[in-house]
């Protein structure tokens, strides 16, 4: 799946919620089932600047293609990253730096995803990026 | 009636919908909602009178300078000061500490002297220490706060000595509401040493009425976007004769007397401290709000904070998981920092906004009391005069949902 069908496919899902309140639930059913992350990669190099709790993001190059692991010591921000990096996840780098889609404007989810530059959800998206970045120069 | 009963009428953002809910605003530590009389006077200001203060020999001028200029005689009777020349508009407390600390740094400190601050300072009154202890070679000592977030006036005694010469501690906790006895600080200050003794007022003033010559200190300085006011203003008070003893810091138009090209001579207190145009529609605005505290009447105020410290001691410190960082003394403000075991403040404080339910989430800029008591985070509610009973309800009750909702 594209990133764009992806995107398509979280928005549906999340167009189900009538509000924050339950988009937040989901966020958080989505942290529960985010177990896999090993402990040990809480480590200070995979923090993701800027977000209010710490969030942690770690890339692996498999195939040509980017996978992103990711954790939280708080849950919204955890079911957020895990959504933000299964988006982006089994995507090739050159694909993830050139793709100009922008999250904070496609999804609705309250406060979490304003536009705002000093933002948890900015930060995750340009880590993101700059992983891919960093992979093709 | 009571005077606070139809107040959030006088408060516009009130008339706000909060995503379904109408808004339960327990931010006021952080920043207070502003009356309509504040944002009206602003209005006005820059609509019918602006021009700059101080400079101009026409009628706008003179208008804005009149106006900016009678701020500090609002102040004076706030205070009670002996002068309205003791009262210096900064952009906030964090500008008042910095001056200060580099001011009074420059002129009475050297290698070896003290600073006491207290563990439970807001970053803005350790920060500027820190950096001018660097500057200057002095050390900080920090007065411990006992389990019950009450001030151990014992530590800070046997801390006093001849090379203390800054005694900088905050009149009303950001996190805890815990008031120290100012008082009782200052008689101990001047019987075991002669250091100057500055109260950071940034919480205090706008929840309770200051005397500053019944206390005895010597300096205080507060925000006034936190008492009504707009943002980019805020006041250091000090005596008279102190202020005149101290050097600028910031240099520029309208704090000289005289310039030559190679020196320079200060105006007298309180211009020379008030480089550059100052932002004087802040200061005419938080006129407008010291008027509207004055015409509750601060003892009234008082008296709404401390009912609504007990019902939110009442209601607040026995939810089941609810851990709560309090004061334990019989005075206190009506703030209240709080974590559960096993859930994120960041998590707790979206869900509460699903809620209306606007609080705090974080290290309120106390991370190393936060670090003391073993706490990443917390939440905090702190109440003002636009506040009622039913608020402190409506957050138990959200409290209770968001926390169900994240274990």
């Amino acid at each position: 799946m594209s990133i764009r069908e992806k995107v398509d496919e979280y928005k549906k899902i999340l167009d189900i919620f009538p509000n924050d309140q339950e988009k937040y639930q989901y966020l958080i059913e989505k942290a529960k089932e985010n177990d896999s992350f090993p402990s040990e990669l809480r480590l200070d190099n995979f923090k993701v600047n800027g977000c209010q709790s710490q969030v942690w993001l770690v890339p692996e190059e498999k195939d040509e293609k980017l996978f992103f692991n990711s954790d939280s010591d708080a849950l919204i921000a955890k079911g957020l990253v895990t959504l933000i990096a299964s988006i982006y996840s089994d995507e090739k780098a050159e694909d993830i730096v050139s793709n100009e889609i922008d999250l904070m404007e496609e999804f609705e989810l309250g406060v979490i995803l304003s536009p705002a530059r000093r933002n948890g959800a900015y930060s995750m998206l340009k880590t993101i990026k700059e992983y891919a970045k960093k992979l093709i120069t | 009636m009571s005077k606070f009963k139809n107040i959030k009428k006088d408060f516009p953002i009130f008339e706000r919908d909060i995503n379904g809910n109408k808004l339960t605003y327990l931010d006021s530590g952080a920043t207070s909602q502003k009356p309509n009389s504040v944002i009206d006077k602003m209005t006005e200001i820059y609509k019918f009178n602006n021009a700059n203060v101080h400079r101009g020999t026409y009628v706008l001028s003179a208008e804005t300078t009149q106006e900016y200029e009678s701020v500090r005689t609002k102040f004076q009777s706030f205070l009670n000061a002996s002068e309205s020349d003791e009262i210096i508009f900064t952009k906030g407390t964090t500008e008042a500490l910095n001056f200060l600390a580099n001011s009074i740094a420059n002129k009475f400190m050297g290698e070896g002297d003290e600073i006491i601050l207290s563990e439970i300072e807001h970053h803005a009154n350790i920060i500027p220490w820190q950096m001018v202890a660097e500057k200057y070679k002095l050390s900080i000592k920090y007065v411990k706060v006992n389990e019950d977030f009450s001030l151990d006036l014992d530590d800070l005694t046997s801390k006093l000595s001849s090379k203390t010469k800054v005694v900088s501690i905050v009149g009303e906790s950001n996190l805890s509401g815990m008031l120290p006895d100012i008082k009782e600080i200052n008689n101990l200050v001047r019987a075991n040493s002669e250091a100057l003794l500055i109260i950071d007022g940034a919480q205090l003033v706008p929840h309770r009425k200051v005397d500053v010559q019944d206390l005895g200190i010597d300096f205080l300085v507060f925000s006034g976007h936190k008492m009504l006011g707009p943002t980019g203003i805020g006041v250091v008070w000090g005596k008279k004769e102190l202020l005149n003893s101290l050097d600028p810091v910031y240099g520029g138009g309208d704090m000289i007397e005289e310039v030559h090209y190679d020196k320079a001579t200060w105006a007298p207190v309180p211009h020379k401290f008030e480089a550059g145009t100052p932002p004087y529609v802040e200061a005419i605005g938080l006129g407008a709000a010291v008027d509207y505290l004055q015409d509750l009447g601060m003892s009234e105020v008082e008296k709404h904070s401390d009912e609504l410290r007990e019902y939110g001691r009442k209601v607040l410190l026995d939810i089941d998981g609810v851990n709560v960082i309090h004061s334990q003394e019989i005075i206190a403000g009506c703030t209240f920092g709080m974590y559960v075991d096993g859930v994120h403040a960041a998590d707790l404080s979206l869900m509460l906004d699903t809620h209306g339910v606007a609080v705090r989430a974080g290290h309120h800029c106390v991370q190393p009391f936060h670090r003391k008591l073993g706490i990443d985070a917390t939440i905090r509610s702190t109440a003002y005069i636009y506040n009622d009973k039913e608020d402190i309800d409506t957050l138990k009750s959200a409290l209770i949902s968001s926390v169900e909702m994240l274990r």
